[in-house]
């Protein structure tokens, strides 16, 4: 089947289509005409244009592109930053510390990140190898963490291990007593912002043989998760639930990433006390196009009622300085994330933004096997090659380096020299609805 | 409604209301508690509830336990029986020691005679208590009659006109109470004073600690009663400094524990709210006391029907049930569908049901929820002293609570013995028992009170066994000469002796395996005794005139003689680890390690789980852990590489044994406890009894073998190729989702014999080899293999899954799993085969049950490109 210089027809193919993507990627956000039908209005055209900018050039945009807000109309498209006179800013040459540490208990390893910021679950099966592959290279590469989502692990991620959470969710696909061992960070997933009272899935057709087998399921059939997780009915199990995870594995972080319903609060420190390192509050704006539109947005309470909620109680609780709190679900910029810290949250966790970085348009066809024209939530082989993990994640790497930069220039601006410094500093947001 | 009723609901509309919303939700997200009860013939000393709460005080924080004691003794109380009886036991707790002044002169000098008070002893210093960080309330009891004065003027201002004397006065002393919580504990930011609890010979005292607090801070440890219940609770919230909020919770005549929580709180609350019951405590437990005060008193409603409307037979289950049963049922359902707490729970209530006619009934009552997420356990032990008859049932979250409370029952009263003549599980809602037992201890006050066993439809629980329990008489045994052999051939020839033993040549038998294990040389002596007499506790088998329970007791003791003969002389074959000892080296592959769990907290570094980590990794390749009281994670996080890693357990072995098992073999000489052999990948594991809630969920491959059933939800979600045989059956829910592949072709399996044992060790047949409603559900891959040769499981129990005739190749599958199940268990493959006393061929007995069409040709299915190697393999090893 050799053809021209010994490739075949299907190498052609994904070469040509490669160039042309990369081409169109490194085009749009610099084009004098408008894409054809870019966005919504939670990702507007100027900010997907943009973080494909960032992904590119690992700089802030410079072409006046909208980077920091959409325009829903509410969430943190409403909030804005109450910005110093200029002579109350920091020296630009001061520098500014973006680390956030993980662990704030006294047990289990001290870990820290660079970036107040990692990744959030998405499965072998949700996206492809290559996706998973690129997203844990950024990781090791920027220092901070990806998650396995709940789909197993491929071993191609073995040797990223130390900057990959491992995933426990409540079908338990994949997971096994050594990947639970190979984890740093362990997370529990009882329930996702963009659908809460729905256990993960995957349509039938994206569970083709590799995938069902990485599952050791029945290939080609739905996989549903249950909810909840049938041996944890209360807190109580909860407890014995991280108490066998931290035997299997003591030296693991447990967090416990919950949705946002209205007693997040109490779930919160609920979690603290069975002996969670970090709480991660999942809201409503997440979600790829796998997840329902009826439940999307619709069910868990927004994200930015959720984080000042929980932070105020655990607050009142005493126990605001032993854990750590991430926040996700609709965080989409650095300014999002630094307006999630500033409400309470300690760091951040980012699912859709990477996917944007490595060429997402959001044309929600996720659920599909061959649905991804971008080759990036595909279970087939063929299309994932569209996305070379190298590629990626360089891509991942250089849009965190562009929010690094912003972050520390809003911080020098509020007269902050740590990211640490911002949590829960409500007094500098207001409200621009 | 009639009239009276409405009227006594009409009258509460004018009891003092509170605003809650000042409260904080201290009690909103409970769960999991540690819950005991135990109803008695005889009145049994607070101490051996101690037992059992403090065994399961990992199923609490500390943050709130209360007990509750019905049928007590008079005396202890400084009242005469009468009095006990006649009068309303009105225990005050007060915080603040200036409020019972003021509580005395408005609620009760006013309207009570009161013919006795009593100030609860308590210790002298709280922090004594390690944890206590709140000191716990005074608490003084009243035994008081309503006075005749208020009592008419009560019942003219409401127009109770035909209202029995003792419902006017029992809505009387309910209204009181009312109005001292909304005055000194609701409406004022202090909480100041509350009942603890108001009905005839019943007391509840709670507080913010552990149940087991309560008992050693009131120093209730010598107190006695018919009735007791326990329970430890687990809230959220940090700081919880007020003890009104601990369990248990009261209506009038009863006390209830809870453990689990329902999630339409709300509902119910509006319901009551209609009815004019406003709950002070803003949590789930006290609104399903007030349900339950509501049917049972106002509503008088038999027992029957009030726990079918708390927990109501639903699916499959109500369809079999007689047809006037289904028609009142169905109007009770749809009465009180606002009124039924829906979630996980179970409930154990105590009751003082003192109908003042010179009779009593003192009652626990267990019930269960339909959706069986919170099962509980409940266990009988009856035997005959003097020509009287004694027994003891009890209830509980978990079985070790049980066997705590038995086992220190034992080592003080030579009436009872360690183990329960029997022991079982309840399914909510099932239209044979109603999954709820009640435990009544009838009381005339002039003979010896009488335990009577029900359940929900009034039927006696039918008596585990009619021979004599061993009397616990000193005697000292004189060791027998045994036959030599192995193990095996000395239980066989033990099994052609039993039958004609008396407790005595049985425990001269033990004496006799004993002597023969003595001597630090004698490993193989060793060896023999610590297998056979693990035989003889696990196997079922005919023991002639001897009781089981009573038999295997001293067998217990046995092994423990023989283990203490370990600890004080080791020897090349088996050495003896305790808490606090560096874990040596194994000198050998063939070493044994005993483990004596005793002192290892319930986690942690220093938990046994990761002991046995520690000595696994030390090299020891066969471990015995004895002593367990319920720690968890044995055999957790052991690792891959640990397929010759023998681990034997005894005692209670705690939840989570075996999960992530990814190689060895566990063997649990007792039953198992919840989420056994969660996620395992491979290995095996062996349960010489039942196993608990979401057994084997997610798992992946490996074997186990069950000697009886599993609880509710055995291998939810498990994928891969796990291979089980369990010979009794399930509650409900069985392999819901599973995915284990093409059983024929590697995948998975569970093959359910739906058997029981009688009290000989004999097989028979339950009734029906899966009760439940919800049979492989929605499997896409696996297999059942259910033997039912009479066709007792239906299309209708299925949901995805399919009847389909057993091939040739199916049962060659099976076979090496039945034959292994016939070495482990001593089920013999020829009488699983038999039925109804002859031989039959394995299609006409075994059926298999496969996924239905669960999946249409997939779109992509046809044409995305197949990876003859994956690109990346599944699973790993």
């Amino acid at each position: 089947m050799a053809n021209i210089a010994g490739k075949t027809d299907e190498q052609l193919i994904v070469e040509k289509h490669i160039a042309n993507f990369h081409k169109g990627f490194a085009y749009w956000p610099r084009a004098e005409e408008a894409p054809p039908a870019l966005g919504d209005s939670r990702w507007t055209q100027d900010l997907i244009l943009a973080t494909w900018l960032m992904a590119e050039t690992g700089q802030v945009p410079d072409n006046g592109l909208e980077y920091k807000i959409g325009a829903s109309g509410g969430g943190f498209d409403v909030l804005d930053f109450n910005i110093p006179s200029q002579d109350q800013w920091l020296p630009a040459d001061t520098e500014i510390d973006l680390s956030l540490p993980l662990n704030r208990r006294d047990d289990g390893a001290q870990l820290k990140i660079n970036i107040p910021m990692y990744g959030g679950g998405m499965s072998y099966g949700s996206i492809s190898e290559h996706v998973m592959q690129a997203r844990a290279r950024a990781a090791q590469h920027l220092g901070t963490f990806t998650s396995t989502g709940e789909g197993g692990y491929p071993p191609s991620l073995v040797p990223y291990k130390d900057h990959i959470i491992t995933q426990v969710a409540t079908g338990m696909f994949g997971v096994r007593e050594e990947t639970i061992q190979y984890a740093p960070i362990v997370e529990f997933k009882y329930a996702q912002g963009a659908k809460p009272g729905l256990g993960g899935h995957l349509l039938g057709d994206k569970a083709t043989d590799v995938v069902a087998a990485m599952r050791e399921s029945v290939p080609w059939v739905s996989l549903f998760s249950p909810f909840p997780f049938h041996s944890v009915y209360s807190v109580e199990d909860h407890r014995k639930h991280v108490d066998w995870i931290r035997t299997t594995n003591p030296r693991a972080l447990v967090s416990v990433k919950v949705s946002t319903p209205t007693d997040v609060d109490m779930v919160a420190v609920g979690s603290y006390f069975a002996g969670a390192h970090i709480v991660h509050l999942d809201g409503s704006y997440g979600g790829t196009g796998a997840a329902p539109e009826i439940a999307k947005k619709n069910i868990a309470m927004p994200i930015e009622f959720a984080i000042p909620k929980v932070h105020k109680y655990l607050v009142s609780e005493n126990v605001r300085e032993e854990v750590t709190l991430m926040a996700s679900g609709g965080v989409r910029t650095a300014y999002d994330v630094a307006k999630a810290i500033a409400l309470g949250a300690d760091g951040c966790v980012m699912g859709t933004a990477e996917l944007i970085a490595i060429g997402c348009t959001r044309c929600s066809n996720c659920e599909r096997g061959r649905g991804c024209p971008f080759g990036l939530t595909t279970t087939d082989p063929l299309l994932q090659q569209l996305m070379p993990a190298d590629w990626g994640q360089q891509r991942i790497v250089n849009m965190y380096n562009a929010y690094a930069i912003q972050l520390r220039d809003l911080l020098r601006k509020l007269g902050l020299k740590s990211i640490r410094e911002l949590r829960g500093r409500r007094d500098l947001l207001r409200y621009v609805g | 409604m009639n009239n009276e009723l409405t009227r006594i609901l009409n009258s509460r509309s004018k009891l003092p209301r509170t605003d809650l919303t000042q409260f904080n939700r201290d009690e909103a997200a409970e769960g999991g508690c540690g819950v005991i009860g135990m109803a008695s013939s005889e009145r049994v000393a607070a101490r051996h509830m101690l037992a059992a709460l403090a065994q399961m005080s990992n199923r609490g924080n500390g943050k709130g336990g209360g007990i509750a004691a019905v049928g007590l003794d008079a005396a202890e109380f400084g009242v005469s029986p009468d009095v006990l009886h006649n009068d309303y036991l009105l225990a005050m707790a007060y915080m603040d020691p200036a409020a019972r002044a003021e509580v005395e002169a408005q609620y009760i000098h006013p309207v009570f005679e009161i013919d006795h008070v009593r100030e609860q002893p308590h210790m002298a210093d709280y922090t004594q208590i390690t944890g206590l960080d709140v000191r716990p309330p005074d608490v003084v009891q009243y035994f008081v009659r309503p006075k005749a004065a208020a009592l008419s003027a009560f019942r003219a201002e409401h127009d109770f006109m035909n209202l029995p004397e003792r419902a006017v006065e029992d809505e009387y002393v309910y209204q009181n109470s009312f109005k001292i919580n909304t005055t000194y504990y609701a409406s004022l930011g202090e909480k100041r004073a509350f009942v603890l609890s108001h009905a005839k010979n019943l007391l509840v005292l709670k507080m913010v600690g552990y149940g087991d607090d309560v008992i050693r801070y009131y120093q209730l440890e010598d107190m006695h009663a018919h009735v007791w219940i326990g329970h430890h609770r687990y809230p959220t919230k940090g700081r919880v400094w007020h003890p009104g909020g601990a369990h248990p919770f009261i209506g009038m005549n009863e006390a209830l524990v809870h453990n689990g929580d329902f999630a339409n709180h709300a509902s119910i609350s509006e319901y009551l709210a209609q009815r004019n019951i406003y709950p002070l405590y803003l949590t789930d437990t006290e609104v399903a006391v007030q349900v339950f005060d509501l049917l049972y008193r106002t509503y008088n409603y038999p027992l029957e029907y009030v726990i079918e409307a708390l927990a109501p037979t639903t699916e499959r289950d109500y369809t079999l049930l007689p047809a006037d049963k289904q028609r009142i049922y169905s109007m009770l359902q749809s009465s009180h569908i606002h009124s039924s707490p829906d979630g996980p729970w179970f409930f154990l209530i105590a009751q003082s049901d003192e109908g003042g006619q010179g009779e009593a009934v003192y009652r626990l009552t267990g019930i269960t929820d339909t959706s069986m997420l919170r099962p509980q356990v409940f266990a009988w032990q009856e035997s005959t002293v003097d020509g009287e008859t004694v027994s003891i049932a009890l209830a509980a979250s978990e079985k070790q609570g049980i066997d705590a409370a038995m086992i220190s029952l034992a080592a003080e009263d030579p009436r009872f013995w360690s183990r329960a003549d029997r022991y079982w599980n309840a399914r909510g809602g099932s239209h044979t028992d109603g999954g709820a037992f009640l435990f009544s201890v009838h009381d005339d006050y002039k003979t010896k009170p009488k335990l009577v066993l029900t359940n929900k439809f009034g039927e006696p629980v039918k008596q585990p066994t009619s021979r004599p329990a061993y009397d616990r008489a000193a005697y000292s045994p004189a060791a027998m000469a045994l036959p030599t052999g192995s193990a095996a051939e000395l239980y066989d020839w033990a099994q052609t002796q039993l039958p004609s033993w008396s407790y005595q040549q049985a425990q001269d038998f033990l004496a006799g395996v004993e002597a023969s294990a003595n001597g630090e040389a004698n490993d193989a002596g060793r060896a023999r005794a610590i297998e056979l007499l693990s035989l003889l506790m696990d196997r079922r088998y005919p023991t002639g005139s001897l009781r089981r329970s009573s038999l295997v007791s001293l067998v217990d003791a046995s092994l423990e003689r023989v283990m203490a003969a370990i600890k004080a002389a080791p020897s090349e074959g088996y050495v003896y680890h305790t808490y606090g000892a560096n874990v040596p080296k194994a000198a050998n592959l063939t070493q044994t390690l005993i483990l004596d769990a005793q002192g290892y907290p319930p986690q942690g570094d220093d938990s046994v789980g990761r002991e046995v980590q520690r000595i696994v990794e030390a090299g020891f390749r066969y471990i015995i852990v004895i002593h367990l009281r319920g720690q968890r994670f044995i055999g957790n996080g052991i690792g891959t590489n640990t397929q010759d890693v023998h681990i034997h357990t005894y005692g209670s072995a705690g939840d989570y044994l075996a999960s992530g098992m990814d190689g060895a073999t566990i063997t649990v000489h007792n039953n198992g406890q919840d989420q056994l052999a969660q996620i395992m990948k491979a290995g095996r594991l062996v349960v010489h009894g039942d196993v608990g809630q979401t057994f084997m969920y997610g798992a992946k491959g490996g074997s186990a073998f069950i000697l009886g059933n599993a609880a509710g939800r055995p291998l939810i979600n498990a994928v891969g190729k796990p291979r089980v045989v369990i010979n009794g059956t399930c509650l409900d829910y069985l392999a819901e989702s599973f995915m284990a592949g093409d059983p024929l072709n590697g995948g998975g399996f569970v093959v359910l014999n739906g058997i029981m044992f009688d009290e000989d060790g004999q097989i028979a047949e339950l009734e029906t080899p899966y009760p439940g409603s919800n049979l492989f559900s929605l499997a896409s891959g696996g297999a059942i293999y259910v033997r039912d040769p009479h066709q007792r499981v239906v299309s209708e129990q299925l949901n995805g899954g399919e009847f389909v005739p057993l091939s040739e190749a199916d049962w060659q599958l099976i076979l090496p799993y039945l034959e292994e199940n016939e070495r482990l268990f001593g089920i013999p493959l020829t009488r699983l085969l038999e039925v109804d006393g002859a031989a039959r061929a394995p299609h006409e007995v075994y059926r298999k049950i496969q996924p239905g069409s669960v999946r249409a040709l997939q779109a992509e299915e046809a044409w995305v490109t197949k990876a003859k190697t994956p690109t990346t393999t599944g699973g790993g090893h």
